[in-house]
């Protein structure tokens, strides 16, 4: 390797500075450049810079982002978030690996083509089961599509990157229609990046008074690619759900007239052979136009109310003048012309508490930075959002990145920062790129910056990217990231309002808490704690996912019931399965019973059942869903996040997985259960932060509601026919002996027998449930 | 000056004091391992957590970095703060590899310290080496010739190119003992006052009454026989053990200062209620023929022999003892040695009235089965040379001491001072609760004598912080994260690098010896009859 290009690493250094602060900065752009970090170029960096072996080591083995090794040409990520677990991430993850060939303890195939990884989470869980291959998304995978997946990956990329347009905004005017694309990161994962280019095209090639936009996330994940038109002068919207390239283009001609009579005659010319080629255009229209007014768009819309989320689906993201033009920044010039102390008060009055997870009075949070001696402080915007099952935040910070800006701002006023830091994990590129571009534009008209508002404060923000660590969703592990270190948390008190980032006083609050802050200032903070319940005030953002037939975003005021959420919103469970329980508050939460649906959305009640609010994570579970598996399944990822600092948690959580492993493993013991049970309450009392003392509690829910699965699996059976080690696949007289399943089956543990019915030899059989999805008479049972 | 209370005793410290400093100004100690003095809390083994009860509510912290604060109300020595200190020791030792002590040390019913006899011996250190032996085995020249060895099945080297001669080397110190000028005689407490009724001379018996001596209590040994030995005298040839070798060993231990009464049978209830009468605790320790008494002595006993508390070797008389072949049929000697020397020990704790539980059990970690891949890494820090015998009259004694360099020092190099293991015995730790899949044993030797054993860490980290603090350019950090975290050496460089000039102070820092010195560098002789 004596003739990699080291110069890269020296102009990096001149860009990013020497600092030892900046070691996570450099590494990312290394690894950038290099796609992995060659040995030679971290002695590099160490030689030029303040950066020391021992800091460069550690940090670079702490963060899942950074990779020693080099890797494939392409790099697939599986997503293994809660709503893609349920949804079977396992079974493709090892049919990825089985197509590759990938060996024991290899990422990489032969050809160095492409590795495959876990990933915790890439927040497309209405997708599930999700896999990205470099920036591409692929959702709703089985195991048997792996194949066709991964053909489709690479005709893309013989076409070459050329067909890829960048996705711009064009200026909205008015008197024009509005042809509005949701682009927020799952939808671009559905096509809705192909279906603007599509609307693009042809108002260039019809000349229509209409312009393209882009908008957020519209929060109707189930329905994407949607597709929103608006005409000149009028009021109400026309929606189309589900819209590929083809039918945009359909979609878009039937409310637009192409300009000139030129254009007009020629185009209708065109127009006629399309019908003749595809006579079926019309009807399949007519299948994907959505009436807001229509039931189940009604349902879903129905309970929500709109304050985080505010404009959902409307405006530009990154447009400027539209967010102006919306009442954008007046609650910021309200904060300038108040005293600090009264726009904390209003905060206070509000009773907005913190919607990162732990409920925190936000006013509180507040007055003590502000009271906290010095001159120096900071603000940061914590956008770590580990939760898998959770993507609240990035929708927010790709599609409101104004409002939380200007929530950030107000936040800066009151408590008297000014510097500010956005922390948004590196798995989530597109809020990094729109937050880095609204702040530019703030900058440019002076939104933010040393000089703002004629002089009466200034605020200075800036962008840094997470690394891969779930941890650093936890405050003090937050901190010494900035900092430049392994994100391991440290002992509270001090807090971080008395002594955060460089020792200096600082407040930290998440994404959603700034979001709904400016529409407090603007409201009122009574309007807002007129919202809710006693003690939890507003509304909550959830990622409802999981086994709902309408998932999405969704926003909800305090004080609905999980009932409403999971039936009226997201419409009930699938066709002929029951709703068994909801996770709700990811790894840190627990399971509610069906039994318990009519606990309220509230920071308390939720609490009291075993679950934890947390940052909005609902996914919905059925009866096929195994509880224990899926109190391994959020054991395991907290373990595997575990920063390895303190006993309970680097062990405890271990020992509890081992546990939870043998009696998914069918190996379990009677006393186990008592064992799991202690030791949960141990790891739970006495972890040193929060990922310790709440990862016990998916267990300790589990154990609560659904002891009996727990003993089930300690007699050899798993009630949900979820673990592998416990079921068989057989084929039933249903078998009409087509072969499919014995074509399709990965581990050939079945014997093609044209008329004769099919055997799975068990021995051979992976459990990857491809025969049962593939066969056509419902002829594989599971037991 | 914040005002608290730890376990409801009040205390004032100086700002910034922590809850540990609090408690140790109390006289409390609270346990920690990763804690030193003037380094930051690592807040990592959690050992140290005391409740905070009160404004507290009841929360569990860490003593060593949480700040007395006014009215705090503090709880340490509480059963429910010790059940959470006892979880995360165990949660520590399921993750800790190594053994404390030896395998061959717990194959041997004695218990006796095979290891470090044999540095003594391999260090040529005579005199040490007999110390050691003779607190455990009274008679070790004896069993030096009859012993069926079994501590050397418990030799890891054992499947490999033999075990270490332990039995031999331990006659060789033996026999060198009691040849020299002035046999050993080992120090005895002031007398208790307290006096001791021993019936049977043999192994056993005097066993028992050598460490009684030496715990201050004056001992009466009643032999039924003309001469002392009890089974040595007749089931052994004079080949396999020289009647001039076992009355050697019998005039040495009786040296202590023990009253033998030879020819006096204590074989009818008269007499033996008059033992009982006119001393303070009788042990019964005259072999098989005690079963045809213990009728007559009223004393319960089976078809195996006495009967007795399996730990304190109390009889169902207050008071009466019994142990040896006189409980058990068909013992081995060493066994016989073993039962005397612990019924000495509950027969001294009723002669103090303190409560009686027999032996404390020494605590240790156990790795169990080693792969061979395993065992060879021991190879490097000893003698590499194949099993010899050591034979009796062995004049070269640089060919004991090179066969006794050929131990593997598989117990614990940090084992009288590591704190794990005293916290865990201080606490009863289980080290099986948690059990899970243990990794490889490893251990890599410096060319420094550094000698770092992965499994051992705690992941403290108080060398990466003396590093740190050193100002050692290469320095140590931690890697990767979660369970798998470990101590590294950026770039794979070596240990002694990043150690360099402070490797000694890390090593007295490590609280479980997961670093430490290797004798070959230090007081081992060069390695001897290769």
């Amino acid at each position: 390797m004596s003739d990699l290009d080291l110069t890269f690493v020296d102009r990096t250094l001149e860009r990013l500075g020497r600092r030892p602060e900046a070691v996570i900065p450099v590494l990312q752009a290394l690894q950038t450049h290099y796609r992995y970090l060659p040995r030679e170029a971290l002695q590099r960096v160490c030689e030029l810079s303040d950066i020391t072996p021992a800091a460069i080591t550690g940090v670079s083995t702490f963060y899942t982002q950074f990779r020693h090794r080099p890797v494939g040409q392409h790099l697939i990520s599986v997503c293994h978030g809660t709503a893609c677990h349920v949804k079977g991430a396992e079974l493709i993850h090892d049919a990825l690996r089985y197509q590759l060939h990938l060996r024991n303890g290899d990422d990489t195939d032969q050809d160095g083509r492409f590795t495959v990884q876990k990933v915790a989470c890439l927040g497309c869980c209405t997708l599930a089961p999700v896999v990205q291959i470099d920036s591409l998304t692929y959702g709703r995978l089985t195991p048997h599509g792996v194949p066709e997946m991964l053909g489709d990956f690479l005709r893309q990329q013989g076409n070459g990157a050329a067909a890829r347009r960048k996705l711009g905004a064009r200026p909205a005017h008015a008197g024009v229609g509005e042809v509005r694309v949701g682009l927020g990161s799952c939808c671009v994962a559905q096509g809705s990046g192909k279906v603007f280019q599509a609307v693009q095209e042809i108002l260039d090639e019809i000349g229509a008074a209409a312009v393209v936009k882009r908008v957020g996330c519209v929060g109707m994940c189930h329905q994407t690619p949607l597709v929103e038109l608006t005409l000149p002068g009028r009021d109400d919207s026309a929606l189309y759900a589900k819209v590929n390239a083809e039918s945009a283009r359909s979609i878009v001609l039937r409310h637009f007239k192409p300009r000139g009579i030129v254009r007009r005659v020629g185009y209708a010319l065109t127009r006629v052979l399309d019908r003749l080629a595809n006579d079926e255009d019309s009807q399949s229209l007519a299948q994907a136009a959505l009436e807001v007014r229509e039931g189940p768009v009604c349902a879903f819309l129905g309970p929500q109310r709109r304050l985080a989320t505010d404009l959902s689906g409307q405006i530009d993201p990154t447009d400027l003048d539209e967010y102006l033009r919306h009442g954008g920044f007046e609650a910021l010039r309200k904060a300038v012309s108040l005293a600090p102390e009264e726009v904390v008060a209003q905060v206070t009055a509000s009773g907005l508490r913190g919607r990162g997870g732990a409920g925190f009075p936000t006013g509180t949070k507040w007055a003590r930075v502000r009271e906290a001696a010095g001159s120096e402080k900071y603000i940061i915007c914590n956008g770590d959002e580990g939760d898998p099952g959770a993507f609240m935040d990035r929708m927010l910070l790709e599609s409101f990145p104004y409002r939380i800006i200007e929530g950030m701002a107000i936040a800066a006023r009151a408590v008297g920062a000014n510097r500010g830091v956005f922390y948004i994990r590196a798995e989530y590129p597109l809020a990094v790129e729109r937050i880095r571009e609204a702040l530019d534009r703030c900058r440019q008209q002076g939104l933010i910056g040393p000089n703002m508002f004629g002089g009466a404060m200034g605020l200075e923000l800036e962008v840094k990217e997470g690394a891969g660590a779930f941890v650093c969703g936890e405050e003090t592990a937050l901190l010494a990231s900035l900092q430049g270190q392994r994100g391991m948390p440290r002992l509270r008190p001090p807090f971080p309002a008395q002594r955060g980032l460089w020792d200096k006083p600082t407040l930290v609050n998440n994404v959603e808490t700034y979001s709904l802050v400016p529409w407090i200032l603007r409201h009122g903070a009574e309007a807002f704690a007129a919202l809710g319940t006693q003690r939890s005030k507003g509304t909550k953002v959830f990622a409802l996912a999981g086994k709902v037939r309408r998932g999405g975003l969704i926003e909800v005021p305090m004080g609905v019931t999980i009932r409403q959420i999971v039936e009226e919103i997201g419409g009930g469970v699938a066709e002929g399965r029951t709703f068994k329980a909801v996770q709700v508050g990811g790894p840190s939460g627990g399971c509610i019973p069906a039994s318990l649906a009519h606990t309220t959305v509230d920071y308390e009640a939720l609490t009291s059942v075993g679950a934890i609010m947390g940052s909005g994570g609902l996914v919905v579970l059925d009866d096929t869903d195994c509880m224990v598996d899926i109190a391994r399944y959020f054991l395991r990822f907290t373990q595997d996040q575990s920063c390895g600092k303190c006993t309970f948690c680097r062990v405890g959580t271990r020992r509890m997985l081992d546990i939870l492993d043998r009696i998914c493993g069918g190996q379990g013991k009677h006393e186990d259960l008592e064992e799991l049970e202690q030791l949960a309450r141990a790891v739970s009392a006495a972890s040193l932060c929060g990922l310790g003392r709440t990862a016990p509690n998916p267990v300790l829910s589990t154990l609560r509601y659904f002891r009996d699965e727990y003993v089930a699996h300690l007699s050899g059976r798993c009630p949900a026919g979820k673990c592998k080690e416990l079921i068989g696949y057989y084929v039933t007289d249903k078998c009409i002996a087509c072969t499919l399943c014995a074509q399709h089956c990965p581990a050939e543990a079945i014997a093609m027998t044209p008329y004769v019915r099919h055997h799975i030899d068990l021995e051979k059989c992976t459990r990857c449930d491809t025969c049962r999805q593939i066969c056509p008479t419902k002829a594989i049972e599971v037991r | 000056m914040p005002c608290l209370s730890i376990d409801q005793r009040e205390i004032d410290v100086s700002p910034g004091t922590t809850l540990l400093e609090a408690a140790a100004a109390l006289g409390i100690e609270v346990p920690s391992l990763c804690h030193l003095e003037g380094y930051r809390p690592s807040t990592s083994c959690l050992v140290c957590m005391v409740k905070v009860c009160g404004t507290g509510g009841g929360r569990l912290v860490p003593a060593c970095a949480t700040l007395a604060e006014e009215g705090m109300v503090v709880e340490s020595e509480t059963e429910a703060v010790h059940h959470v200190r006892r979880t995360a020791l165990e949660l520590l030792l399921s993750d800790h590899l190594g053994d404390c002590l030896a395998p061959c040390q717990f194959a041997c019913p004695a218990h006796m310290d095979v290891p470090n006899m044999l540095r003594q011996i391999g260090r040529q250190e005579d005199h040490e080496a007999i110390v050691t032996i003779k607190r455990d085995i009274a008679f070790p020249a004896v069993l030096g010739r009859i012993c069926p060895k079994p501590c050397e099945k418990g030799c890891r080297r054992q499947g490999a190119d033999g075990a270490v001669a332990v039995c031999q080397l331990k006659r060789f110190a033996a026999d060198a003992d009691l040849a020299s000028a002035q046999p050993y005689v080992p120090f005895c407490a002031a007398p208790s006052a307290k006096r001791v009724a021993i019936i049977g001379a043999g192994i056993t018996g005097l066993s028992a009454a050598y460490y009684l001596t030496q715990l201050g209590h004056a001992c009466t040994v009643f032999e039924a026989q003309a001469l002392p030995g009890g089974r040595l005298r007749h089931e052994y040839s004079p080949a396999e053990l020289p009647p001039e070798v076992l009355d050697a060993e019998v005039t040495a231990l009786l040296r202590v200062g023990i009253e033998l009464r030879c020819a006096q049978a204590i074989d009818d209830a008269a007499r033996f209620s008059e033992v009982r009468g006119s001393y303070d605790a009788v042990l019964i320790a005259c072999g098989g023929e005690a079963r045809d008494y213990a009728f007559a002595w009223e004393v319960a006993a089976g078809a195996r022999g006495i009967q007795v508390n399996k730990e304190t070797y109390q009889t169902s008389v207050a008071g009466v003892f019994a142990a040896g072949n006189a409980i058990r049929t068909k013992g081995l000697a060493v066994r016989s040695a073993a039962d005397g020397k612990e019924a000495a020990v509950a027969i001294d704790q009723y002669l103090r009235a303190a409560p009686v539980t027999g032996v404390v059990r020494p605590f240790s970690t156990r790795l169990g089965r080693l792969e061979p891949e395993e065992v060879r890494q021991f190879t490097t820090c000893s003698n590499p040379a194949p099993r010899t015998d050591v034979p009796p009259d062995e004049s070269a004694p640089d060919r004991a001491a090179g066969q006794a360099q050929r131990c593997l020092h598989c117990d614990c190099r940090g084992r009288d001072v590591c704190k794990l293991r005293r916290y865990a015995q201080q606490y009863g730790a289980d080290p099986n609760r948690y059990a899970g899949q243990r990794a490889r044993f490893e251990q890599h030797l410096q060319p420094s004598g550094v000698l770092y054993e992965p499994g051992k860490c705690i992941n403290c980290g108080l060398c990466i912080q003396i590093v740190e603090e050193a100002g050692e350019p290469l320095g140590l950090s931690f890697v990767g994260r979660g369970f798998d975290v470990r101590i590294g050496v950026p770039f794979d460089r070596s240990l002694d690098e990043a150690l360099g000039r402070v490797a000694a102070k890390c090593v007295a820092a490590c609280p479980t010896a997961a670093l430490s010195f290797h004798e070959k560098q230090s007081k081992l002789l060069p390695i001897l009859g290769q």
